[in-house]
């Protein structure tokens, strides 16, 4: 799964959200299945070139959460999702809807041409 | 983890050149495992605080406490758990690098040969060749061999790896988390490459002509300082910590406890262009 994530260092947002918002994103999305291991903090934060405290901060979060699992002397596993937060895919994109809203605000366009805009390049 | 342990501490330091400040009552201490990245201007003063932290250089008023002692009054038990990597390239002219290697871990009795020997292949070192005839970044690579095969308990890397390509920068910042994560040490590192320094740093601490202006958990930047932009003729609330203004628009640390009124739009900011908005 190493290869499904990615951060961008560079990006004003915290290392450790992008990480979270992501694996997250995997599960809700199904390809991180129930019971899946994941990568140790230590191969994450070599892949990713990162902290190590910054991938520990984003899995400690998920565990808090209910999305992963961490039993005694085993790996972090995909938490079952009978326990999992009910977040909806929907719910994954509010942050960029709300980049989006604000941009088109910003350029003065009304929510009504925003909708036909969707609508003619989501068919495309 | 825990921040327990104080590796280096530095009490409203001042310094002085002649008649210009060039340290002004800086406080901030370094604990095991974090790693700080020094970002400033040249000539903030990088450098010269650095070489305090290591009594190379007087400090004028306040203290400095390097693993527990006076920094200018250094025992050789602590000397020999610092590891320090200058701007300027250094001596073993004249030596191979095999030969160089064999004097300096002479005086380091926590040296690891294996480390030694992984990092030279790592770097592509040649034992056998002159040190005079390495480039620049085969200087650097040999001076950070130099300062970390005895994992020191703190070490001091001023923009140690401007001249190292991009995959060997990356296996060194791993160096990096494993010395300051598993050995327990603190790391002050200065670079003016900022997305290394994002990679890299758990703590950030930005010095502005001499004084330091922001000291951070990298995490906590990026969620505490915005550049907010005001309506016009809106005044700011009280109690905000300014640290640039350009008309309206203002850059401050604890956007995220105050309220403020009249925000036309806020932008979180990635280090580059913190350090940009910060000195305009």
């Amino acid at each position: 799964m190493l290869e499904l994530i990615k951060v961008n260092p560079s990006s004003g947002e915290p290392i450790y959200r992008q990480l979270h918002e992501q694996i997250v994103r995997l599960i809700v999305g199904g390809q991180l299945q129930v019971d899946q291991v994941l990568p140790s903090v230590r191969q994450l934060a070599e892949h990713l070139a990162v902290n190590p405290m910054t991938v520990s901060r984003a899995i400690q979060q998920l565990v808090e959460q209910g999305w992963l699992e961490r039993r005694r002397g085993q790996p972090t596993r995909v938490a079952n999702k009978q326990d999992a937060p009910t977040t909806t895919s929907l719910q994954l994109l509010e942050s960029q809807a709300n980049d989006l809203i604000t941009k088109a605000k910003q350029l003065g366009i009304c929510l009504d041409d925003l909708k036909s805009l969707m609508e003619q390049q989501w068919d495309k | 983890m825990e921040h327990s342990e104080v590796i280096l501490e530095f009490q409203q330091v001042d310094k002085r050149f002649d008649d210009q400040a060039v340290l002004t009552q800086l406080s901030f201490s370094l604990s095991a495992g974090m790693v700080v990245g020094l970002l400033g201007q040249n000539g903030a003063g990088k450098s010269t605080l650095m070489r305090a932290a290591l009594g190379i250089l007087e400090i004028d008023a306040g203290n400095i406490t390097t693993l527990g002692e006076t920094a200018t009054d250094l025992s050789i038990d602590a000397k020999a758990k610092i590891g320090y990597v200058p701007q300027q390239p250094f001596g073993y002219e004249g030596f191979t690098i095999a030969s160089a290697l064999e004097l300096h871990s002479s005086f380091y009795p926590q040296w690891d040969k294996a480390l030694e020997t992984d990092w030279l292949a790592r770097f592509g070192l040649d034992s056998k060749q002159q040190v005079q005839k390495l480039s620049v970044g085969q200087r650097q690579s040999l001076a950070l061999i130099m300062a970390m095969a005895y994992r020191p308990q703190l070490l001091i890397l001023d923009e140690p790896v401007a001249s190292l390509d991009p995959i060997v920068r990356r296996q060194f910042m791993g160096d990096l988390f494993e010395l300051a994560l598993e050995s327990g040490s603190a790391v002050l590192f200065s670079s003016h490459i900022t997305s290394d320094l994002e990679r890299v740093a758990s703590h950030v601490a930005l010095l502005k002509q001499g004084e330091l202006v922001l000291f951070k958990e990298i995490d906590a930047l990026r969620e505490e300082v915005v550049l907010v932009q005001l309506a016009d003729n809106q005044d700011l609330p009280e109690g905000l910590t300014v640290l640039n203004r350009n008309q309206q628009q203002v850059l401050v640390d604890n956007a995220d406890q105050i309220d403020i009124a009249g925000v036309v739009n806020t932008t979180s900011l990635n280090l580059e262009q913190l350090f940009m908005e910060l000195h305009r």
